[in-house]
């Protein structure tokens, strides 16, 4: 904390305190070689991959002029709708999602391309990287998402079917809550209000405009669909696609190409030089099995339901914070979940509400990969990032408490399917 | 001193560029291997692997020497000069000591433990893998050290917040 | 900012200090290894009056497999369970244990695995690694299953893209056995089966389970082509500070662990199977003996020094 008010790097600021604790536990070589091997690990994933991708073919698109083409086409769909652009950008992370199932892909590919549209259209930077933030990770509830893959298991083979039915509603539900803070924000902003409805011709000049634009979206989200590829690969089809698109515009030359690539190049670096160092700190916390006693040091006072399912969701928001989502969900699910089970909740339902929870974790400061990515993408402030992304935090809070208390939400879905 | 500086920069971007050009290659053709080739590529993924964790670590290099990494530093830009030269010199210390230890140091130790170990797919070792951390640290260290010492010269000018994005404007 | 909640070297226990071990496993504490290791755990503190006992980090906590084995190498943690082909990175001819249909049962591979006299030599090598194998757990047996439907003979599974482990070795085994062997992160699998990137995968029915493959690759067929065997391994440290007589103890346990490991492994595939035909699996035999037919050029490929000869030779001398 003393560290980040004098303007240290934030992932500075994570990454000392995590390698001072690690020599609490280790000594002094040790604690250097695991550090150094947790950065690694942390960084060595494939699925990390769709970051530089998608931060790649968001900058593609804004040099190439295919993401104003798209967002030209989402303005005259959304007309009046106040503040059109945030409400665009919180759909496209949502459809995004659907897809991806990762929050800090989506971020950063939907980002990329609608922050710099924003920017033009007068939007104040730190208010679109925070509904960017915010909205991003819709999409680690609404399938297929990784992350309720990662629950499946540690709760012990929980059916995927029956969770990623489960994450549908409180998914649109997490986008909505975006929605609703944008438009109070844009009542207050009366500039942010929209368009007239457009003559039907402009319509159809601009869509037929936008076509080989949308075409990206139907190769890359279509061919992930249709199983041609796996996301991760469906980011770097995305950046072949928009480049060639952009080279047929003559938007872009091969000169601009090493100005392009850096450009990306060093955005994604510092992201993933945060998660590399973020992996030291859940490295510490495991070791020394910190979540296991602060958790048994909770229970056992009450035997009230929703007291206990109050600390578990507390606890889970608090440590959520500096874990990851994929470490927290390994470790907190053995301990909890037997408790909520034995109190009558649905394992489905559980997993849900865990996701729900570790999803405003992940954008949560201090440790918050899609804050950071978000932030990044618009090169935007922190500082003014976080101001701006708090009214979202407090009703995504309140929206995560609906979830908890009504399973309906999320059992309705698989029930139907008979998947319960 | 500037020369020498402008090399290094520019020898870095040209590396990144060209890695994350690799990368990219790499992974259109693990599909284009399984789609059309019928035949999946097994070490590709490996690859594309290797090369992303070299881009991202060279890549902060870069980004701390331009002073793109994130940082908080509306409390300090409130500062007068005196202070803020005493608050960049510890952040940058506390950065060179993490760089120093973690990177360097746990870096090369990682990486010579791990040199024979063999990848099942590449001609490469794990060593060879993780030596980018001891090389990243010590150009981390380089470009720490340059700041350190313009934090000291005349021309140090402190944080100073964009106009724009002024915090009282952010209440909702 | 953070405590220091050390779950290590306390002082509880008898009048002398208690040594925890730390011991890395990635999969949920319910897996026969992870039950076996918590009962050696018991035991071990029994016979020693309290004097050590093992700590289980499981769920993969630590870190992947590969992270774990550099723990243990680094002396961060005492012990792992890892899946054998990892350790034919540090020794190529750990890989002729490894081979597909080179046992004839999981009796067969325990009590050549575990025999010094057999694969002594060849854990030995592994020492200049700093790694200390202590024991081979039996791993289960691995199937194929897929989407498309039952695979009974090698033309089943003509065109069909199945998920193998990333290595050489694999991809040519699903290549003989008339597939196209796909290394692909296992997080990636089940999306990929489910869009269709993946026609399937192979493995044993505790991970098709656990996994929820049989939501989306409903015909598991036993081809049996793969035995792979687990181990625990050590950092040298840890036997080396023992003395004679724990030694011992801790020798014998083990020795009665793989026992215990391999009884609860088979139940353990029983409930596997029960849980995967309510989610509407299917499970059917295969043609084994045309499978092992097709596979079996991979064994003369691959057993090519001295070292692994003589380990294959004992191996095939063994079979009942
Ligand atoms: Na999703
Ligand atoms: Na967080």
């Amino acid at each position: 904390m003393l560290l980040l008010a004098i303007g240290a790097p934030v992932s500075i600021s994570i990454a000392l305190p995590s390698a001072l604790c690690m020599l609490l536990i280790v000594d002094f070589d040790r604690g250097a070689i695991t550090s150094a091997q947790q950065m690694l690990s942390g960084a060595n994933s494939f699925a990390l991959l769709a970051i530089p991708f998608f931060v790649l073919a968001g900058v593609i698109m804004n040099n190439g002029g295919i993401a104003e083409r798209l967002v030209n086409l989402g303005r005259v769909l959304v007309g009046r709708t106040p503040a059109p652009l945030a409400q665009t950008n919180i759909l496209a992370n949502a459809i995004f999602g659907t897809v991806s199932g990762s929050a800090v892909a989506s971020a950063a590919a939907v980002g990329s391309t609608m922050a710099p549209m924003q920017k033009k259209a007068g939007y104040d930077t730190s208010f679109s990287a925070a509904v960017n933030v915010a909205s991003a990770p819709a999409g680690m509830l609404i399938p297929p998402s990784n992350t309720l893959i990662v629950y499946s298991l540690a709760a012990g083979g929980t059916s995927v079917g029956a969770l990623f039915l489960a994450g549908y509603v409180p998914g649109i539900l997490w986008a909505l809550a975006c929605a609703i803070v944008v438009f109070v924000y844009a009542r207050r902003h009366p500039d942010l209000k929209g368009e007239p409805w457009p003559a039907f011709s402009v319509f159809l000049v601009t869509l037929w405009r936008a076509i080989p634009s949308l075409g990206l979206i139907v190769v890359a989200i279509g061919g992930i669909v249709a199983g041609f590829f796996t996301p991760t690969e469906g980011s770097a089809i995305a950046v072949i696609y928009a480049l060639v698109l952009s080279f047929l515009y003559r938007t872009i030359s091969i000169k601009d190409l090493p100005r392009i690539l850096y450009d990306a190049c060093r955005t994604s670096a510092i992201v993933i030089f945060l998660i590399a160092v973020s992996t030291i700190m859940s490295y510490v916390m495991t070791y020394a099995r910190l979540p296991q006693l602060i958790a048994e040091s909770l229970f056992g006072w009450t035997d009230s339901k929703v007291v206990v399912l109050l600390i578990m969701m507390l606890v889970l928001l608090v440590i959520g914070i500096p874990l990851d989502p994929t470490p927290a969900i390994l470790i907190f699910t053995p301990i909890f979940l037997p408790i909520a089970v034995s109190y009558g909740i649905d394992p489905v339902h559980f997993g849900i509400m865990m996701v729900f929870n570790l999803s405003i974790a992940v954008i949560s400061p201090p440790s918050a990969p899609v804050l950071f990515v978000g932030t990044q993408v618009a090169k935007a402030r922190l500082e003014t990032v976080i101001v701006r992304l708090w009214p979202f935090l407090l009703v995504l809070v309140a929206m995560l408490f609906v979830i908890v208390f009504v399973p309906q939400l999320s059992l309705w879905l698989p029930g139907l399917a008979g998947l319960l | 001193m500037t020369t020498a500086r402008a090399w290094l920069d520019g020898t870095l971007r040209a590396i990144c560029v060209a890695l994350f050009a690799v990368l990219v290659l790499l992974v259109a053709w693990q599909v284009f291997t399984r789609l059309v080739l019928g035949a999946p590529s097994a070490w590709s993924e490996e690859a594309a692997r290797y090369a992303f964790v070299w881009v991202s670590l060279i890549g902060i290099a870069i980004a701390v020497g331009e002073k793109a990494d994130v940082i908080m530093d509306f409390l300090v830009e409130r500062l007068p000069l005196a202070l803020q030269r005493v608050a960049d010199t510890i952040a940058y210390l506390a950065t060179l000591a993490f760089v120093l230890y973690v990177m360097v140091l746990g870096g090369l130790q990682q990486s010579l433990l791990a040199w024979n170990q063999k990848n099942p797919l590449l001609p490469l070792t794990q060593g060879q893998l993780y030596l980018v951390l001891p090389i990243s640290g010590a150009l981390l260290s380089i470009y720490l050290i340059i700041h350190i010492v313009g934090t000291f010269s005349r021309r140090y000018e402190g944080h100073k917040g964009t106009p724009d994005e002024d915090l009282e404007a952010a209440a909702l | 900012s953070c405590s220091s909640a050390s779950g290590g070297d306390g002082g509880e226990g008898g009048d002398q200090p208690q040594t925890v071990f730390r011991v890395a496993f990635n999969q949920n504490a319910e897996h026969p290894q992870a039950q076996a290791l918590t009962e050696l755990s018991a035991a071990l503190e029994e016979r020693t009056d309290g004097a050590y006992k093992l700590e289980l980090y499981t769920d993969e906590t630590l870190g992947d497999q590969a992270a774990t084995i550099e723990q243990v190498q680094a002396g961060t943690i005492d012990f792992a369970i890892v899946g054998g082909s990892l350790l034919e990175n540090f020794e190529s001819d750990m890989s002729v244990v490894n081979l597909p249909y080179l046992y004839e049962s999981a009796d067969h591979q325990m009590s050549v695995l575990n025999d010094q006299e057999i694969v002594g030599d060849l854990y030995d090598a592994l020492l200049e690694d700093s790694i200390d194998v202590m024991a081979a757990y039996h791993g289960g047996v691995r199937n194929v299953y897929s989407s498309v439907g039952p695979v009974e003979t090698p033309a089943d599974l003509a065109g069909q893209k199945i998920r193998v482990i990333g290595s050489d070795t694999n991809v040519r085994m699903m290549e003989l056995m008339g597939g196209v062997g796909t290394p692909m992160a296992q997080g990636e699998v089940y999306t990929a089966i489910q869009s269709g990137v993946l026609d399937g995968a192979e493995n044993n029915e505790l991970i098709y389970s656990s996994l929820s493959h049989d939501e989306i690759a409903g015909f598991y067929s036993r081809t049996e082509h793969l035995m792979m065997p687990d181990y625990l391994i050590a950092a040298p440290a840890v036997m080396e500070g023992m003395d004679e007589e724990t030694k011992a103890i801790f020798e014998e346990l083990l020795a009665a662990s793989v026992d215990t490991e391999l009884e609860l492994f088979n139940t353990a595939v029983e409930e596997a199977v029960a849980a995967a035909e309510e989610a509407g699996a299917q499970f059917s035999d295969a043609d084994v003996d045309a499978f092992r037919e097709a596979v079996l050029p991979l064994h003369e490929e691959r057993v090519t020094t001295e070292r692994t000869q003589a380990v294959y030779d004992a191996i095939e001398a063994a079979r009942g």
